[in-house]
C-alpha cells in the first residue's frame, strides 16, 4: 500500500519536473584586447517557448557571424554578442527590446525575428536610435509605420505572393489554378495577394481550415481539372493535402509558399506523394544553395547541426551590419550605425544587402524549390524563371 | 440536392471515416455499459494504438512498398500491434485511473478527473518519447487505388480500414450476444451487484471490457494513421467524434455505436458537399443536436442488457 501511495505522488511529481525545463544563458563579461574598442551586436527573438527552434537557428547564424569577424582580425575593434529572448511574443518584445536599449555597449540589434513581436519593440527602437535588422519578419505593414531604425533582409509577405502567381502563370504555364488557403491569418494574407496578382487568370480559391481529412477537396481539386494547386498553409496540412490529392487521382502540379517549405512536408507526406512539389519562399535554405556551403559548413562545425530556416538571413544581416561598422570613422554611435546600414551596399549568401529608404531590402527575391528524388532542391529565383 | 453530383464519393469517404468512428466509439459504449462511466483517456487508447502499429509496420516495410500478399500480412500485423497497443493502454488505463478510485467508491467527478488527468499525461508522454511531429506510415500498398464503384474511386486504404472494421464490428457483435464473456459484459450492464451475486467476477468482466474497447480502438488508431499520419495528439479529434457517435447511435448500445459512426461519417461528408469545409464539424454536432432533441437517448437507445 505504502509503495502504491509513493507512486501516486511520484508521477505529478515526475511531470513537474518534467515541465521545468531551464533554459538560460547569456553572455556577460568585459574582453577588451589590446586597447581595441569593444561593441555589441546582438540579437533579439524567441529563443525559448513553440517557436524557440527559428529564433535558435538566428541566434546560432548571428554568434556565428560575430565569431567570424573577431577571428578575421581586421576588425578595428572586438566585437561582443549578447541576446535577448522575447519567445516571438508582442507582449514581450518591448521588454527584450529594453534589455538591449539599457545595455550601452549594444550597438546594433539582428532582430527581433517575428512580425508581432517587432512591432511591439520597434517604437523602443527608434527612440533609442538603435538600428535593428530583421531576418525573418516579413508582415508588410512593418516598413510603414514610421520607424525610423528597422530594416530587413528578407521581403514581405506580399512580394512572395505576387512573384508566386507570376510564377504559376509564366515558369508553369498554368491556365487553370486551384488556390486554397488554410483560412489562418498567414494563409489567407498570402492567398489574397495571389489572388489579386493572378488578375484575370482563371482560378477557383477556397479556404479549408486546418484539418485532417482533405479527401473532399482533394476531390474537388481533381475534378476541376485545375494544373496547378496553390496551397497557402503550412507544411503538416500540405502533406495530408498531396496525399488526398495523389489518392483523388489528381495530376496536376501541386504549390506552396514558405509556410510549406520545410523537410518535414517530405516526410510526412511521403517521399513519393512529394515529388514534384513547387515551393516558393523568399527564405533561401543554406543546405540545398551551392552560394552558402562555406557558411553551412561552418555553422555545422560550431554548432553540430544543419543551419535552419532563416540562419542564412541572420548571418546576413549580422555581417552586413558588422561590414557598415567596420566603415565608421572614430568611435561608434548608435547613431553612426543607423547612418552606415541606411548606406549599405554588401553581398551576402542570400541576396544583395542594399535597403530602399523605408528600410525594405531592395530587389525582392523570392526562390522556387522543388522536390526531387525526395529532397527539395532550388531551382532559381522567381525573377530567372519567368523571363 | 447539394452532394447528389459526387454522391458516390462523398459516401465512400463517409462510410471510411464513419467505420473508424464506430470502432472508437465502441470503446466508449462498452465501457460505459458496465461502469456508466465515459472514459475520456480512451482517445489515448487510440493513439496508443496508431504508435504501436506504426512502430510494427516499420520494422517490416523497407524502402519499397512490398504490395501483394506481403501487403496484406504486413497490414494485419499492423492492425494487431495497434490492437495490442491499445489493449495494453486500456488495460493500464483501468488498473491505475479507476480501479483504485472504484475500490473506495469514490464520486463519479473523481473519474472524470482522473480520465482527463490519464489523457494529458499519456499524450504529453507520447510526445515526449515519439516527438512532437507527424509521423508517416511507411508505404504498403504498391496502388493507391483499387477499383471504381459507379464512378466513385475506392482507395485501398478506403478498402482496408472498411473491411476490417467491418470483421471486429461482427467479431465483437458475435462475442457480446453469444458467448460466456459476453453474457458476462451484459449481466454486469444490466445489474453489477446481482451479477456479482451470481457469480460474475466483477473486475474481471471490467478488465476484460476495457481490453476489448482497447484492442478495437488501437486497431483504428492504426488504420487512421494509414492515412493521417501519426502524431501524439492524434486521438482529440476522433475521440470526440467517436463519443459523439455513441451518443448519436445511443451510449452503452453496441450496435447503436456502429450505426452512430457510419451516421456521423456520412453526414459530415454531405455537409462539406453542400457548405464549405468550413462547416464540416458544425454540421454534424448540429445534426447531433437535433437528434438528441427529438430522442435523447440516441438513435438506437442506451442499451447493453440494462432498459433504457
Amino acid at each position: 500500500m505504502l509503495d502504491r501511495r509513493l507512486l501516486r505522488l511520484a508521477v505529478p511529481l515526475a511531470v513537474g519536473a518534467l515541465a521545468l525545463t531551464a533554459c538560460g544563458g547569456s553572455s556577460d563579461g568585459e574582453s577588451g584586447d589590446g586597447g581595441k574598442k569593444t561593441y555589441t551586436l546582438a540579437y533579439q527573438g524567441p529563443l525559448s517557448g513553440d517557436n524557440a527552434q527559428l529564433g535558435i537557428n538566428m541566434d546560432n547564424a548571428v554568434q556565428l557571424a560575430v565569431e567570424q569577424a573577431n577571428k578575421k582580425g581586421d576588425l578595428p575593434f572586438t566585437l561582443k554578442f549578447a541576446n535577448s529572448d522575447d519567445v516571438g511574443d508582442p507582449a514581450q518584445g518591448p521588454t527584450a527590446a529594453q534589455k538591449l536599449i539599457d545595455d550601452a555597449s549594444v550597438v546594433a540589434v539582428v532582430g527581433p525575428a517575428f512580425s508581432g513581436a517587432t512591432k511591439a519593440s520597434e517604437p523602443l527602437f527608434s527612440e533609442a536610435n538603435l538600428v535593428s535588422v530583421s531576418p525573418s519578419a516579413t508582415n508588410p505593414n512593418l516598413t510603414s509605420q514610421g520607424f525610423k531604425t528597422f530594416f530587413r533582409v528578407v521581403p514581405p509577405d506580399d512580394a512572395q505572393g505576387a512573384e508566386a502567381a507570376a510564377y504559376m502563370l509564366k515558369g508553369l504555364k498554368a491556365t487553370n489554378i486551384y488556390l486554397v488557403d488554410d483560412k489562418s491569418e498567414y494563409g489567407v494574407g498570402l492567398a489574397d495577394v495571389i489572388g489579386k496578382s493572378l488578375g484575370s487568370a482563371k482560378f477557383k480559391r477556397e479556404g479549408i481550415p486546418i484539418t485532417k481529412d482533405y479527401s473532399t477537396i482533394a476531390q474537388k481539386v481533381s475534378s476541376s481539372g485545375a494544373d496547378v494547386m496553390y496551397y497557402s498553409g503550412y507544411y503538416a496540412e500540405l502533406a495530408l493535402f498531396t496525399k488526398a490529392l495523389k489518392a483523388a487521382g489528381y495530376k496536376g502540379a501541386i504549390a506552396s509558399g514558405d509556410g510549406a517549405n520545410d523537410d518535414q512536408l517530405i516526410t510526412q507526406a511521403g517521399a513519393a506523394a512529394a515529388e514534384g512539389i513547387y515551393l516558393t519562399c523568399p527564405c533561401n535554405d543554406a543546405n540545398v544553395d551551392p552560394n552558402a556551403t562555406e557558411f553551412t559548413a561552418a555553422y555545422k562545425a560550431k554548432f553540430n547541426t544543419n543551419p535552419g530556416t532563416y540562419s542564412p538571413e541572420a548571418y546576413d544581416a549580422a555581417n552586413a551590419i558588422i561590414q557598415a561598422m567596420k566603415g565608421i570613422d572614430g568611435d561608434i554611435t548608435r547613431e553612426k550605425v543607423v547612418a552606415a546600414v541606411k548606406a549599405i551596399d554588401y553581398k551576402g549568401i542570400t541576396k544583395q544587402i542594399k535597403f530602399e529608404p523605408n528600410g525594405e531590402v531592395a530587389g525582392k527575391v523570392i526562390f522556387v524549390y522543388q522536390v526531387k528524388a525526395g529532397k527539395r532542391a532550388i531551382l532559381g529565383t522567381t525573377g530567372e524563371l519567368t523571363k | 440536392m447539394c452532394f447528389t453530383s459526387q454522391f458516390w464519393q462523398l459516401t465512400v469517404a463517409g462510410l471510411a471515416i464513419g467505420s473508424l468512428y464506430a470502432l472508437i466509439a465502441l470503446g466508449y459504449t462498452l465501457v460505459y455499459g458496465v461502469l456508466q462511466l465515459i472514459n475520456f483517456a480512451h482517445s489515448e487508447v487510440f493513439m496508443a494504438g496508431g504508435f504501436g502499429g506504426l512502430f510494427l509496420v516499420r520494422e517490416l516495410v523497407g524502402d519499397t512498398a512490398p504490395g501483394g500478399a506481403a501487403a496484406v500480412l504486413i497490414t494485419t500485423a499492423g492492425i494487431l500491434g495497434g490492437a495490442l497497443a491499445g489493449a495494453g493502454t486500456a488495460f493500464v488505463l483501468e488498473r491505475t485511473a479507476y480501479r483504485p478510485l472504484r475500490r473506495r467508491g469514490a464520486p463519479r467527478l473523481a473519474y472524470l478527473i482522473s480520465a482527463i488527468g490519464a489523457s494529458l499525461f499519456l499524450y504529453n508522454l507520447a510526445g515526449k518519447e515519439f516527438g512532437r511531429l507527424a509521423i508517416p506510415m511507411p508505404d504498403i500498398y504498391t496502388s493507391g487505388t483499387v477499383f471504381h464503384i459507379f464512378g466513385a474511386r475506392v482507395t485501398t486504404n478506403q478498402l482496408v480500414i472498411a473491411g476490417a472494421a467491418l470483421v471486429m464490428l461482427i467479431a465483437l457483435d458475435r462475442l457480446v450476444a453469444k458467448t460466456r464473456l459476453g453474457q458476462g459484459i451484459r449481466a454486469v450492464a444490466q445489474d453489477a451487484e446481482t451479477a456479482s451475486l451470481m457469480g460474475v467476477d466483477i473486475n474481471k468482466v471490467i478488465t476484460l471490457t476495457f481490453i476489448i474497447g482497447g484492442l478495437l480502438g488501437g486497431a483504428a488508431g492504426f488504420l487512421y494513421g494509414l492515412v493521417f499520419n501519426v502524431q501524439y495528439t492524434m486521438g482529440f479529434i476522433p475521440g470526440v467524434k467517436a463519443f459523439t457517435a455513441a451518443v448519436l447511435g445511443g451510449i452503452g448500445n453496441v450496435r447503436g455505436a456502429v450505426l452512430g459512426g457510419l451516421v456521423l461519417g456520412l453526414v459530415e461528408n454531405y455537409g462539406v458537399a453542400c457548405a464549405s469545409s468550413a462547416y464540416r464539424d458544425i454540421i454534424a454536432f448540429m445534426i447531433l443536436v437535433l437528434v438528441l432533441l427529438v430522442r435523447p437517448s440516441g438513435i438506437l437507445g442506451e442499451r447493453l442488457g440494462r432498459s433504457a
